[in-house]
């Protein structure tokens, strides 16, 4: 079996599904047979689903219009070039 | 004006990403396209106003500054008025964009003078000799955290936590996770390698989870995601 730190460096694989199967399979039987591992996983992909719901609010989504004098600025900036 | 390792490189756009484009290209899109590079005036301003907002939105994301936002769009807008030439259109005008303004945002964050910045490996994973993982208990900031935090709140302090990791940290996880470039468009984006990002990403999103536990603990926080 997979040691915790084995495991480890193969998370970002293992969560995206990018493992080949033997290696998707050790690390699904560690995270079955490993506590701490299962509840690492858990609360890291929590964070993840944390941090995408945090940019997913209606007020940091594409403001409806950009301040005027930014857009007049970035006008200026074309013509003095 | 050089870009780095870029995916305002059409070419470096992976089938996944394209497929997130519509098919059939905008009449509206290629006529404003042609009209650029005709030099018209008024499709600059049209430029500018249809698609500032997501430049602006994706420049405060990325930079942590109001002010650097703000630089950030001028400089975007005059290198899309000046690379508007160049592009091919083989991806949609508001993917190419969306490219533009995040090279632009990391060139910003490459050049700006790097402040001292706090580590992050009291947040990592801990393993003793036999590797094993061993339970990290840190301080933890739950000053801030009421017994009620509503969903906006949680939102926001989630945004605070990820801005205050490390900008090579805080720029992997909003390229991987929030945008959603896939491990080797973001690794292109940066000019690392793919285990190099891995690594990286691995390390963001287990800091950010040693920020959150306090949050995560709260009972049916996740109810709502």
């Amino acid at each position: 079996m997979l040691t915790c730190k084995e495991f480890d460096a193969f998370m970002v694989d293992y969560l995206d599904g990018g493992l080949p199967v033997w290696q998707k399979f050790m690390c699904w039987m560690h995270v079955k047979m490993c506590r701490e591992c299962a509840y690492f996983v858990q609360q890291y992909r929590r964070a993840v689903a944390l941090g995408q719901d945090a940019f997913d609010t209606p007020d940091d989504a594409v403001p409806d219009s950009v301040p005027e004098e930014l857009v007049k600025a970035a006008l200026a900036h074309r013509k003095a070039r | 004006m050089t870009l780095a390792p870029s995916i305002a490189d059409e070419s470096d756009l992976s089938d996944e990403s394209r497929t997130r484009q519509p098919k059939n290209r905008n009449d509206t899109e290629s006529s404003l396209i042609n009209s650029l590079r005709e030099g018209d005036d008024r499709a600059y301003e049209s430029l500018v106003r249809i698609y500032g907002p997501q430049v602006l939105s994706v420049a405060r994301r990325y930079l942590r500054s109001e002010a650097d936002a703000a630089d950030c769009f001028q400089e975007t807008f005059l290198a899309i008025f000046q690379g508007i030439e160049k592009f091919e259109q083989r991806s949609s005008l508001r993917h190419w964009i969306r490219g533009v303004t995040i090279n632009h945002c990391l060139m910003r964050i490459r050049k700006s003078q790097r402040l001292r910045e706090n580590s992050i490996d009291h947040m990592l994973p801990v393993f003793d000799e036999r590797g094993s993982r061993v339970e990290i208990a840190g301080p933890r900031d739950i000053t801030a955290i009421g017994d009620s935090l509503d969903k906006q709140q949680r939102r926001n302090l989630v945004r605070e936590h990820i801005n205050k990791l490390p900008q090579d940290f805080r720029v992997v996880l909003l390229l991987r996770d929030i945008d959603g470039y896939t491990t080797w468009e973001a690794a292109t984006i940066l000019g690392i390698s793919t285990s190099a990002l891995k690594t990286r990403l691995h390390r963001a999103r287990s800091a950010l989870k040693f920020r959150l536990e306090p949050i995560m603990e709260q009972t049916n926080f996740h109810a709502d995601l």
